[in-house]
């Protein structure tokens, strides 16, 4: 049987060939490579920034093209600012202000009133900050600010309310091992900060020890006008927006910002390369270590790097562990800003478990090269071809706009910083990468996490360094 | 009767929202053409920024393949990333004649796979892999990748569904002439470069979408049992046989056969001149030619006469997948149930959060979705809901049967139904804002709903739905006989609770 299919699949295969045209259309075209267009003209949009007597300041930005009006608050309420017994705070305070009902209304009340409007607002906590995001139709808008303002200010903490939220979120502990992604990067993320607040993570002793208390006077301490940063964008007139939002929230008092300091960040975790054991049918690396701050010069050249390395839609990364080996399907490098504290570099791949050690030597492989050669002039000219052209989508969203210049306020970062960054891309060597390079990677002293099952790794994790078992909870 | 007038007057008076306003400009600001080979071109001008979307969609996707096929059109999908015989290649021709030696190769070891002769394996691996080096060597890595994105070309990719595949990209405006000229040649002159590499690539994804990854697990063993012969039962991505037996000639003649002019929309929206845009269609895409279209008939499901149920058993904490058999657009029952998924599980006031999240604390999460896997053929509204310890998925799933029962027995709140109109018609308006989501729905329309303009009727059709509809289509369709019921329970501890 075997005998007579094989010709013909020859066969058939041959055909196949032979039927596909000579001749291409394609010949007389132009090499897209080589194909040149004027630049782009962006048009920069600025948001009205009106700050408020009690200190809450606004960023409006006026879109008419559709009857909507998107806004997010920022607020100084993250959790890098709850106390060690109490991990989880900030975010049960954030999800309970939507939930658990605001001013004279009931949790029932908030939810009927902005569903039936088709409106939303959405509350969420990450180490840094808080927000609150809203929607709203044009003509309604009053009502969702309405709700919002009693969110934000008179949150009523329902009782029950508390307890559902917080039994949510056990339940997100509990199954927080589930999927082994999000595994990875919280211990990831757990080892590179560790002994420093981003790196902490909830578990079932610190959520069920919170008490209403807690949650109170976590909001009467960080929920204050003067803490809040606000984007606003779309359908209205942007004073007399500031207005409605003065009206709503003008009375709402401001209280001196007692920032509470963040302990050092330890730059230098210990080099061990920590092993989950689960029975995967793949295995999850991370590799990396803290780089520098946002404001930090070298952060632009490290976001160029990175881009070369594992972050652009072509990287070394991609074509030596996806493309040419056909390991992993999900690879790359990234590299965070980092604003109070410096940032993470890591390189990350979901790959084929029995080439685990291959791919992790890759990956090391990758990173000391970029550190000891210099990239080509060519993949240089690429990527900054590529920021520079980028630069067509900075306002191609009303609310991205709105939202972006909040923030950077609200972080406190320096309006310029954008036409800085430009300015330094566009003078960029690859010698200054180079430096840079060597400067902030050290392949050699990064932190290793592996998720996934020994027993089917290719070679021993320690070859590269001390191995440590994570233990899960 | 007069109660429904009522919440008419309440909703008109609420909703002074515009609608067909906007929508009359939209459809007034699209500009439609078909080319001669059967290739539909709708512009859509946006003056908010110096950004092009193009999206280019297809109505191929996974239950066109023959069986032993599956997941070819997501194979395909990856390999029309590339290259072309002009774009990715140093020297075409020594690579073409390369390519063939490869597929000889590649006879002989997957021959010896089969007869599972050690030594023969051995002898065939290493021409196969040589070959494969060698045709590397004449490649450019990622190179679609590479061109778009120096070019400042974001948010590139392509997505396989079982009705559709689509690919998609934002440029910044100018560069109109670089996609045209680019995609007309992958439709024209695309190569399978990296074909066996990327197939190995297709595993990792398999193993990371669908292995370690609970819902996808779930969610393959929930349609596998869903669906008995329609191929909305089978894996998307394919099962791990299947992908290691791809071989180039077949996936080929699958691209051949199904991805021509007369089976694709192709969409732009943003900062775009449509006089000269279109002429530039026609000069990159005028020249292709269109095959017949392809029929092969893809087996109806029968209808299902008693529940079906499987379950499966994970390292991870429980899950449930219930579904229900029900038709798809346009049948004015799949937009009842359209409003009876709102009803059931859109926001914190639906009936199924209300009682499952809030009132009774037994989930963690809850969601309703309607037209699951795909829409071009019957389909499923499906409930997935995580229990929250130490209760089970009966129990979400006995919660679930009371509600429907409710739904069956009485006649919905007008408040409620007033509120899912509201949010279809506010959708409509958010939809708008978003230039991907908006050419994605566009072209779903234009290729399966009988024409773009018929986006405008969703809302009105939502809004015509009476309470009696609901009551009936909840008789009809969210029935024990009708449903199929899948769990996930934690590894060594199902406990026989099912019932």
């Amino acid at each position: 049987m075997k005998q007579t299919f094989l010709p013909l699949l020859l066969l058939a295969l041959m055909l196949a060939w032979a039927s596909s045209p000579a001749l291409t259309h394609a010949e007389d075209w132009p090499d897209p490579f080589a194909m040149e267009f004027e630049p782009v003209e962006v048009t920069p949009v600025e948001p009205v920034s009106v700050t408020l007597d009690n200190g809450m300041t606004l960023f409006l930005l006026e879109d008419r093209s559709l009857p909507l009006i998107e806004g997010t608050a920022y607020i100084r309420a993250g959790a890098n600012h709850e106390p060690e017994e109490r991990i989880g705070l900030a975010q049960l305070t954030a999800l309970l202000s939507r939930d658990g009902g605001a001013g004279d209304r009931s949790p029932e009340e908030v939810d009927r009133q902005l569903e039936y409007l088709a409106a939303s607002v959405e509350m969420s906590a990450s180490e840094p900050f808080a927000t609150a995001g809203f929607s709203s139709l044009e003509h309604n808008v009053d009502e969702v600010l309405e709700v919002l303002a009693d969110i934000l200010r008179r949150p009523a903490f329902d009782a029950r309310r508390m307890e559902i939220a917080r039994g949510r979120l056990l339940e997100s502990i509990r199954r927080r091992n589930d999927q082994p992604l999000q595994l990875a990067v919280r211990e990831f993320i757990a080892r590179v900060s560790e002994g420093h607040p981003s790196g902490r993570y909830s578990s079932i002793e610190t959520m069920s020890a919170i008490e209403a208390a807690d949650i109170r006077e976590f909001h009467e301490r960080f929920y204050r006008p003067n803490n809040i940063v606000m984007a606003l964008s779309g359908d209205f007139n942007a004073e007399e927006m500031a207005d409605r939002i003065e009206e709503y929230f003008g009375c709402w008092e401001a209280r001196p910002w007692d920032a509470p300091e963040l302990p050092p960040f330890d730059e230098f975790p210990e080099p061990v390369v920590y092993h989950v054991q689960r029975d995967l049918a793949q295995s999850i690396i991370f590799v990396g270590h803290p780089a520098v701050t946002f404001d930090d010069p070298d952060y632009i050249r490290l976001d160029v790097l990175n881009r070369i390395l594992g972050g652009a839609g072509d990287n070394r990364l991609f074509e030596e562990v996806r493309t040419r080996r056909g390991y992993a399907y999900a690879v790359g490098s990234q590299v965070t800003q980092g604003f109070e504290y410096p940032g993470i570099f890591f390189a990350y791949s979901v790959s084929r478990v029995d080439k685990t050690a291959e791919v992790l030597e890759l990956m090391r492989r990758e990173i000391k090269q970029i550190v000891q050669e210099p990239v080509s002039e060519a993949e240089l000219d690429r990527n900054r071809r590529a920021i520079v052209n980028r630069a067509a989508f900075r306002y191609a969203s009303a609310k991205a706009v709105a939202d972006r210049s909040a923030l950077v306020n609200f972080l406190g970062v320096d309006p310029d910083y954008y036409a800085r960054h430009m300015e330094i891309i566009e003078g960029l060597t690859i010698d200054e990468l180079l430096d840079t390079a060597k400067k902030h990677l050290r392949p050699e002293d990064a932190v290793i996490l592996v998720v996934g099952n020994e027993e089917l790794f290719d070679r021993d994790l320690t070859e590269f360094g001390p191995v440590e078992a994570v233990e899960l909870d | 009767m007069k109660r429904l007038m009522t919440c008419w007057l309440l909703v008109v008076l609420l909703l002074t929202v515009p609608i067909p306003a906007l929508g009359h400009e939209l459809l007034d600001r699209i500009e439609s053409f078909t080319l001669d080979n059967g290739l539909r071109v709708l512009m859509l001008p946006e003056d908010f920024a110096p950004v092009v979307h193009f999206h280019l969609m297809f109505d191929v996707g996974g239950i066109d393949e023959e069986p032993g096929l599956g997941g070819i059109a997501h194979m395909v999908e990856h390999m029309a990333f590339k290259g072309t015989e002009t774009i990715g290649t140093r020297d075409f021709e020594t690579e073409e004649a390369l390519l063939q030696e490869l597929e000889i190769a590649a006879d002989q070891y997957f021959a010896a796979l089969e007869e599972d002769d050690e030594g023969a394996i051995a002898e065939a691996e290493q021409r196969f892999m040589s070959l494969r080096e060698e045709l590397q060597e004449l490649a450019t890595p990622d190179v679609l990748h590479q061109l778009f994105d120096q070019f400042g070309g974001v948010g590139m990719n392509a997505y396989t569904g079982y009705d559709r595949t689509a690919y998609f990209v934002s440029l910044p405006s100018g560069r109109q002439e670089l996609w045209l000229r680019v995609y007309a040649d992958i439709l024209d002159n695309a190569v399978f470069r990296y074909f066996y590499e990327e197939v190995d690539v297709v595993k990792e994804e398999r193993r990371q979408r669908n292995e370690d990854e609970p819902t996808g697990y779930l969610r393959e063993h929930f349609l596998r049992e869903a669906f008995e012969v329609h191929p909305y039962g089978r894996p998307l991505i394919g099962s791990m046989e299947e992908i290691s037996n791809y071989r180039y000639g077949p996936a080929r003649e699958f691209w051949d056969q199904h991805y021509q002019p007369n089976r694709a929309v192709l969409i732009m929206i943003g900062d775009i001149d449509p006089e000269a845009d279109r002429a530039l269609v026609e000069k990159y895409f005028g020249v292709l030619e269109s095959e017949p279209r392809h029929e092969r008939p893809i087996p109806a499901e029968p209808p299902q006469q008693e529940q079906r149920r499987v379950t499966v058993e994970y390292e991870a904490e429980p899950e449930i997948m219930v579904g229900f058999h029900k038709p798809t657009y346009p049948h004015r029952d799949a937009y009842v149930l359209d409003v009876i998924r709102s009803l059931l599980g859109t926001g914190r006031t639906s009936r199924l959060h209300a009682r499952m999240v809030i009132e009774e604390e037994k989930a963690l999460a809850i969601s309703v979705s309607s037209s699951f896997p795909g829409l071009r053929d019957p389909n499923l509204l499906v409930f997935h809901g995580r229990s929250r310890h130490p209760h089970k998925p009966e129990d979400l799933k006995q919660l679930l049967f009371e509600e429907i029962a409710k739904l069956q027995q009485e006649p919905v709140d007008p408040w409620e139904l007033e509120k899912v109109v509201n949010q279809a018609q506010a959708s409509f308006i958010r939809n708008l804002a978003s230039p991907s989501g908006l050419a994605g729905q566009l072209a779903t329309y234009e290729l399966f709903l009988d024409g773009y303009e018929n986006i405008l009727d969703y809302p009105d059709i939502i809004a015509s739905i009476t309470p009696e509809e609901i009551q009936e289509a909840a008789n009809a369709y969210l029935t024990k006989e009708n449903s199929v019921v899948g769990i996930l329970y934690t590894q060594g501890d199902h406990g026989g609770a099912e019932q």
